[in-house]
């Protein structure tokens, strides 16, 4: 929407064609030891180029399986994923990946972390270093270039491995619960942080998270999932303005959609409470 | 309120008091203890030499260190005891080599490639537990008493500590990592050297350490079973010839050896894994 709001008509048009991600139908079905468990159950949704999702549900309604899916790292599914136009079988370069734990490599230091995909697609090491250094100053860590991730704390760690997936410039960019296991402290200053970023980035963003105020915050769109089988109950459309900070958490247009995605929620437990009650 | 105040106050002060007199004796500790362990070696041979000299035991089974001292002296001035510690040093040495080579490079194919590990973990298995020294017999039926049957021992010892260690380490490899590798288009033919060879690595140099004493005890089965030069085939003859004294600076010898390449090793092993 952003985008669109910044480009010429012709790229608006285009845009308005060709969502940066298309799912349809996606279903995902796991064979576990008491027969086929249906984690997610045909789910559709598009998301639009430069735009800021947000999948919210509880833990097991599948969200992440969905995220990985569009990645290309999960196991067979039916539906169609499209990402930029194309299917999706495998992990591509365009598509970049931050996930729960930051995953770094402990045998590199922050810079060649960070250098490792720019170096991945064939650029020099002189090329990957001064991509790395770019992202090192846009995240704040100068300090620690050299250094290596078993002496960095958990938000600086998972800075690190957001400026890893950035560094091969991706397309989209699929964030899998990436400030879940942080401290509350921590969490909001990242959530500052990936605001700002996100303005200097251009990459669409895909953002999964079981806390409805982080994806508040942050998102053009909330998807709100169910659990058992994994399926999308509501879209909610964020229109607070941007730039945007975590103190808008506080502003009554804020607390309206907490409301109304609380009530979704609420009515969602309720009734699988009483189905579960019910067997 | 007031009095609570008080007695927190009177606390603490009790704790400060009893921090201040705790201190010195904490010192005074330490340095009985340095003291003590300076004293230990010495304390030991002394009571050594005067056991050995007092008459209770046979001083020709039992000599004192000063005789051992002068066997040990005798060998060194005849030339034969760097003879004999080349010997053994090159048979562990090329030993260790081989057999953590050969280890490292099973490990990897055993613990990437299922196909692989299906055919040979069961045959490894096997013959994983049985005790090098029991492959005395055939070694020598094998090689006689060539130099190639010791390294086999030696090899064979170590091979499969190496071997267990790089193929658990190469599976216990994060697979986050390698899903974090894939998604920054790290190719798969690549995922190898770059991420499975360095995040087994600090499992690979557990099990080398260990086999660097496993290299020294097979050793001993390798000159025992009949050779022309070492520090174990030394104290064999010395045995025969009732030379005590040389049996136990063989021992002496041969302990010094294998702590020195265990504390070298470990000094290789901190630059090996030097994220740590």
């Amino acid at each position: 929407m952003k985008l669109a709001a910044t480009n010429s008509p012709a790229s608006v048009e285009a845009a308005r064609k060709q969502p940066a991600i298309q799912v349809s139908n996606l279903s995902i079905v796991f064979d576990s030891k008491r027969g086929q468990v249906i984690a997610v159950d045909r789910v559709s949704f598009d998301v639009a180029p430069g735009e800021f999702v947000c999948i919210a549900g509880p833990s097991g309604c599948g969200k992440s399986t969905v995220l990985n899916t569009i990645a290309g790292l999960e196991v067979p599914f039916e539906g169609d994923i499209l990402v930029e136009g194309a299917p999706v079988y495998s992990p591509r370069p365009d598509v970049g990946m931050v996930f729960q734990q930051p995953h770094l490599f402990p045998w590199k230091s922050v810079r060649r972390n960070i250098a490792h995909g720019p170096r991945m697609l064939g650029k020099s090491r002189t090329e990957a270093n001064a991509i790395a250094d770019d992202l090192i100053a846009m995240i704040g860590l100068t300090r620690f270039a050299d250094a290596y991730p078993s002496t960095l704390s958990g938000g600086m760690q998972q800075r690190v491995a957001i400026a890893r997936a950035l560094a091969n410039q991706p397309r989209v960019l699929l964030m899998d619960e990436p400030f879940g296991a942080l401290d509350a402290q921590t969490r909001a200053v990242m959530q500052d942080n990936l605001l700002a970023l996100r303005d200097r980035i251009k990459a669409t963003i895909v953002f999964v998270t079981h806390d409805i105020d982080e994806a508040i915050v942050l998102a053009d769109r909330v998807l709100i999932m169910s659990a058992g089988p994994g399926r999308i109950l509501r879209e909610v459309a964020v229109k607070l303005p941007r730039p945007r900070s975590s103190s808008v958490m506080v502003e009554p247009a804020y607390l309206s959609l907490k409301k109304d995605c609380l009530d979704v929620i609420r009515a969602e437990g309720l009734r699988a409470f009483n189905q579960s009650d019910a067997n | 309120m007031a009095m609570q105040d008080a007695a927190s106050t009177r606390r603490a002060t009790a704790i400060r008091t009893d921090g201040r007199a705790r201190r010195p004796d904490l010192v005074r500790r330490r340095r009985l203890n340095v003291l003590v362990g300076a004293l230990s070696l010495p304390l030991f041979v002394g009571l050594w030499e005067l056991v050995s000299r007092s008459g209770t035991v046979n001083m020709v089974l039992f000599p004192p260190p000063t005789v051992v001292a002068t066997a040990v002296l005798e060998w060194i001035r005849s030339g034969q005891f760097f003879g004999d510690l080349l010997a053994s040093l090159f048979r562990v040495t090329t030993g260790f080599i081989v057999g953590g080579a050969l280890g490292i490079l099973f490990g990897i194919l055993t613990g990437q490639f299922p196909v692989i590990s299906s055919l040979l973990s069961p045959l490894f298995h096997i013959l994983r537990p049985i005790p090098p020294i029991a492959f005395v017999p055939i070694v020598i039926l094998w090689f006689g008493l060539s130099e190639a049957g010791k390294l086999f021992l030696v090899v064979w010892g170590v091979f499969f500590t190496v071997w267990l260690s790089t193929h658990i380490g190469v599976q216990k490899v994060d697979r986050g990592l390698i899903r974090a590798a894939l998604m920054l288009g790290t190719p798969r033919r690549q995922m190898l050297q770059e991420i499975v060879l360095l995040g087994a690595l600090p499992y690979i140099v557990v099990g080398l350490r260990t086999a660097v004493s496993i290299s020294f005890y097979t050793l001993v089965a390798a000159e025992l079973a009949g050779a022309f030069a070492g520090i174990v085939y030394r104290i064999e003859i010395a045995q025969q010839n009732l030379q005590t004294g040389q049996v136990m600076g063989g021992l002496a010898a041969l302990g010094l050896m294998s702590f020195i390449a265990d504390r070298l090793f470990a000094a290789l092993a901190e630059r090996l894994v030097w994220w740590r």
